[in-house]
């Protein structure tokens, strides 16, 4: 069944029309044109396909599009200002967070709902450890991708953020 | 300045599902829920019916317009066993292993595909299974490949040095056994591709997750029985690939599709099926005898390595061929008398055997660091001490192994000293003394590794050619052509880093091209980037500085040797004002050289198109036999902590010491070295693909294949010495394997010496806390 669906997408104010069977991972990838948000597992094992839905980290591939009528979601491209890489993003690509790239989008959402989360306060590896767990990195080990989350609080905290 | 990194944070990757093409349309496949059986009938007239269904493509469909996956590697001739088999990318008779295709729906778009392929029906007649080792290699087992007398794929015997005398100047002897679960690489992103036939001119392009494409192109048109020229394979961005995305098969149905249906038609595998159908490896047992002196000197080696292969494994993937550097690896970075190692690989109903980092080169160093530390304990001394007693000295290089490796240099003390000292080794020996007795379990593992790397193996698909071109075009800028795909391990960053450095270039105006089918080489597998490729890129960018310095000498008029390119400029030695840019210089070359402005001489010798395509080859190989050109080494030492109630092991410090020669760029050798760290942690620890007694593989998902999150992921120390190889353009080795091999080891090393007072052998990965408080249970028994 077709159904139109309204939300707002990387701050715009959008209507897709939608499979009422779809997630969102399909609707974003296929309607919305998001190929930032990127399928692997499909079974939210893997933290692919994570963005943003109303703040907080979700595994697109487990929400149905319907679900998320009226409400805020937000995808990698979103984070990019004017064409600018976000700060978060310069983070990533300075300390070489990224390898391959295809978990770069997912953590990139969930380590920004992280950093703004935390305010003033000083993230812990093992917290990000910890909030990272559920995007699967399979090139990096982790290590940089660590020290790129670490790099961009900094970048917060100086105030270059957005 | 990284130009792929800053694009694909943008979210301007382009990867294989992002694929989209003007009336595309989607191929599923359907795969057979038995391991072995018979097909005796397939109907696809209700998934034909359902709309939106355009073809589906059988394995008699397949067997009538296609050849069979061409052989990969073939050594028949050397009187050892080697097997081939007659395969089709789908199967006509009888499937072997749970999972493998049966057929292939063409629809307009996925989801109408997925739904067909539910409705194609398939009879089976179940067959009797050969699920494993033991049972495949029984007499009378059920053969996996009914016209071969057994299921013995290959078997290799091979004598390096003198194994006899080896054991006769021996003190002692001491078994070793030592087994590997069967794993997979698991990039994040699966396999993906699209094909598209043109009608019109009768040619073929796809674009995918390809890994090496040259070798793909040749693959898929054998298949098809198209002239290679006819069939362009493109690689787009790949979400990471570990050698798991060689070898094309599926692909092969991808084209036909698109030839039969006139349509481009895309496949993305789900992730599932790339686990059940796609390439594994290790599944190896080494059962061998170490003959050594009392004083600790190394003597030789006997040991047979056995081999679960899965399916055939010399046309859809060509990993038979990595049993003989799991025979010749184990003499690692030591002296040795001689060896004598068997390599024996048997098929069964199984996903087949590929390429995962490490290839074979990990068993025998993985075996023989065991075995080494087994040697240690016998001898009561430490493993540094039997290891600098043992290792090649740095005044012996480059040193002709007994097995035909040149290993081309490196300071093996220096290498072990550095990481004993980084670890704190006596600080955690103490440590651990202090701790005994209270329920407190720490372990320290140490191991030491070549990395053999830059492939080159006659009589098959590897054989070690490559090309790379490099050139100036008219706006000043230069474009690098190799057939170094890049996967994620910093291909582009390095040969642009590699190009700039040679020509006085800034970054900005070096242009990596995506590699295609267009230029010949087998792709980044075996280590060989930075060997193969970049010495070919480096040897094209030296003979353009040549002609960039003979031609702007000519215009500039003064002598070649004067001529300065710097920073992106090109100046005379003494005037440095009278600088232009490459831009300048480019556009006077290929435009508006001004009246006589080039030498006649140069126009006559052919020397003024800025354009250099060349080759390069190892200088070792061709004389010794061997298939590798540069040792990167390493060593590791990692402490861990074992909790004996859940069985689960803790990291608390791990370094790794690390010889790569020449650093092309830090970050990224760092970067490959953190991933494999923590990819040989989750073999030893967590991953194994298990199959039941019905052959259906039990974990197809990351919920139950678990690889480590960065939660099991430790802190990493990194230090480098850096010997130059003498056989590389750059004085750089290839790298990237060393850590998966060193983690394992170390970890598996760590844990067996945490448990040392139950005198635990730990050699049966992964150590899951399931079976270290098995070990622990029946050890405890025992010891009663």
């Amino acid at each position: 069944m077709k159904m139109p669906l309204t939300f707002m997408l990387n701050n715009q104010q959008t209507t897709l029309e939608v499979d009422a069977r779809q997630t969102l991972l399909e609707v974003l990838r296929n309607q919305g044109g998001m190929t930032s948000v990127h399928r692997s597992c499909e079974e939210g094992e893997c933290g692919a396909c994570t963005v943003l839905l109303n703040e907080e980290p979700v595994n697109a591939c487990l929400v149905l599009a319907a679900s998320v009528q009226g409400a805020t979601v937000m995808t990698s491209e979103g984070l990019v200002k004017n064409g600018k890489p976000h700060p978060l993003m310069k983070a990533f690509t300075d300390e070489l967070g990224i390898q391959c790239g295809f978990c770069t989008p997912g953590m990139l959402m969930n380590a920004y709902a992280l950093i703004n989360r935390a305010g003033d306060n000083l993230l812990t590896d093992q917290v990000i450890r910890k909030t990272l767990e559920g995007n699967l990195c399979r090139c990096t080990g982790y290590v940089n991708i660590i020290k790129s989350v670490h790099t961009a609080q900094k970048a917060k905290l100086a105030g270059e953020w957005w | 300045m990284k130009k792929r990194e800053e694009r694909l944070i943008l979210g301007k990757g382009q990867y294989a599902d992002d694929l989209e093409f003007f009336n595309m349309a989607h191929l599923v496949f359907v795969g057979s829920p038995h391991a072995h059986a018979r097909i005796v009938s397939i109907n696809i007239e209700k998934a034909l019916a359902l709309p939106g269904v355009m073809r589906v493509i059988t394995g008699k469909e397949v067997a009538a317009h296609t050849r069979p996956l061409p052989v990969q590697a073939n050594f028949t001739s050397k009187g050892w066993t080697w097997r081939l088999a007659d395969v089709y990318a789908i199967p006509a008779d009888k499937v072997r292993w749970h999972g493998e295709p049966v057929a292939a729906v063409v629809a307009e778009d996925e989801e109408t595909a997925r739904k067909a392929a539910d409705l194609v029906e398939v009879a089976y007649e179940v067959l009797p299974l050969a699920g494993d080792l033991r049972t495949a290699l029984a007499p009378e087992a059920p053969k996996v490949y009914d016209d071969w007398e057994d299921n013995k794929q290959v078997h290799l015997v091979f004598d390096f040095g003198d194994p006899d005398k080896a054991f006769a100047m021996a003190d002692q002897v001491l078994q070793v056994f030592n087994r590997e679960d069967r794993v997979t690489g698991v990039p994040i992103e699966p396999r993906g591709c699209v094909g598209m036939y043109d009608t019109k001119n009768d040619t073929l392009e796809m674009w995918g997750s390809f890994q090496t494409p040259f070798l793909s192109r040749h693959n898929i048109a054998a298949t098809l029985g198209m002239p290679e020229a006819k069939v362009k394979i493109n690689a787009v961005d790949i979400g990471g690939a570990f050698g798991l995305k060689i070898h094309a098969w599926k692909e092969n149905v991808v084209a036909l599709a698109s030839k039969l249906t006139g349509r481009p038609v895309k496949w993305m595998e789900p992730h599932r099926d790339f686990m059940a159908t796609g390439p594994h490896q290790r599944d190896v047992f080494w059962d061998g005898k170490i003959a050594f002196k009392n004083d600790g000197t190394l003597l030789g080696l006997k040991a047979t390595v056995y081999h679960d292969l899965g399916v055939e494994s010399t046309n859809k993937g060509i990993a038979a061929l990595s049993i003989f550097p799991a025979c010749s690896s184990p003499t690692n970075m030591y002296k040795w008398v001689g060896m004598h190692v068997e390599g024996i690989g048997t098929v069964t109903n199984k996903s087949f055997y590929c390429a995962y980092r490490g290839y074979g080169k990990d068993k025998g160093i993985k075996f023989i660091e065991a075995a080494i530390n087994q040697v240690a304990k016998k001898l009561n001394t430490t493993p540094e001490a039997i290891r600098m007693k043992n290792f090649i000295q740095p005044d012996e290089f480059p040193y002709h192994q007994i097995n035909n490796y040149v290993l081309d240099s490196g300071d093996y003390p220096a290498l072990l000293n550095k990481a004993i000292e980084m670890a704190d080794l006596e600080g955690f020996r103490k440590r651990k003394k202090e701790l005994a007795g209270q329920g407190r379990y720490l372990g320290i593992g140490l191991v030491t590794a070549i990395e053999p790397a830059g492939v080159a193996v006659p009589n098959c698909q590897m054989g070690g050619i490559t090309e790379a071109r490099v050139l100036i075009t008219p706006d000043g800028s230069v474009e690098v052509h190799s057939d170094r795909t890049e996967i994620g391990q910093g291909a582009e960053i390095s040969h642009a880093t590699i190009v700039a450095d040679i020509l006085g270039m800034d970054m900005a105006h070096i242009h990596v091209k995506r590699v295609t089918s267009d230029f010949i080489g087998q792709g980044p597998l075996s280590s060989r980037g930075a060997v193969y490729p970049a010495s070919a890129v480096a040897k094209a960018a030296k003979l353009l500085r040549k002609k960039v310095v003979q031609c702007a000498g000519s215009l500039m008029k003064i002598p070649a040797d004067q001529v300065v390119l710097e920073k992106g400029y090109i100046y005379p030695t003494d005037a440095p004002e009278k600088k232009i840019s490459y831009a300048q210089f480019a556009d006077k070359m290929f435009f508006f050289p001004g009246p006589r402005g080039l030498d006649p001489e140069i126009l006559k010798a052919h020397d003024h198109l800025l354009d250099v395509t060349t080759t390069w080859y190892s200088p070792t190989t061709p004389e010794s036999g061997s298939s590798y050109t540069s040792f990167c080494v390493s060593a590791d030492i990692a402490v861990v902590k074992v909790d004996i109630d859940t069985g689960v092991t803790q990291i608390v410090k791990y370094v790794h010491v690390h010889d790569a020669g020449t650093i092309i760029n830090a970050q990224v050798v760092d970067g490959q070295i953190q991933g494999g760290i923590v990819q040989g942690i989750g073999e030893a620890l967590y991953e194994g693909l298990n199959y039941d007694e019905n052959g259906q593989l039990m974990n197809t998902s990351f919920s139950n294949y678990l690889i480590p999150t960065a939660v099991e992921a430790p802190d990493i120390e990194i230090a480098h010495l850096e010997t130059p190889s003498p056989f590389s353009e750059t004085g750089s080795k290839g790298m990237g394997e060393a850590p998966i091999i060193g983690a394992k080891a170390v970890i598996l090393d760590a844990i067996e010496d945490a448990l040392s007072d139950f005198g635990i052998r730990v050699n049966d990965a992964p150590a899951t806390p399931e079976k270290v408080r098995k070990w622990i249970r029946q050890a405890t028994k025992k010891n009663r």
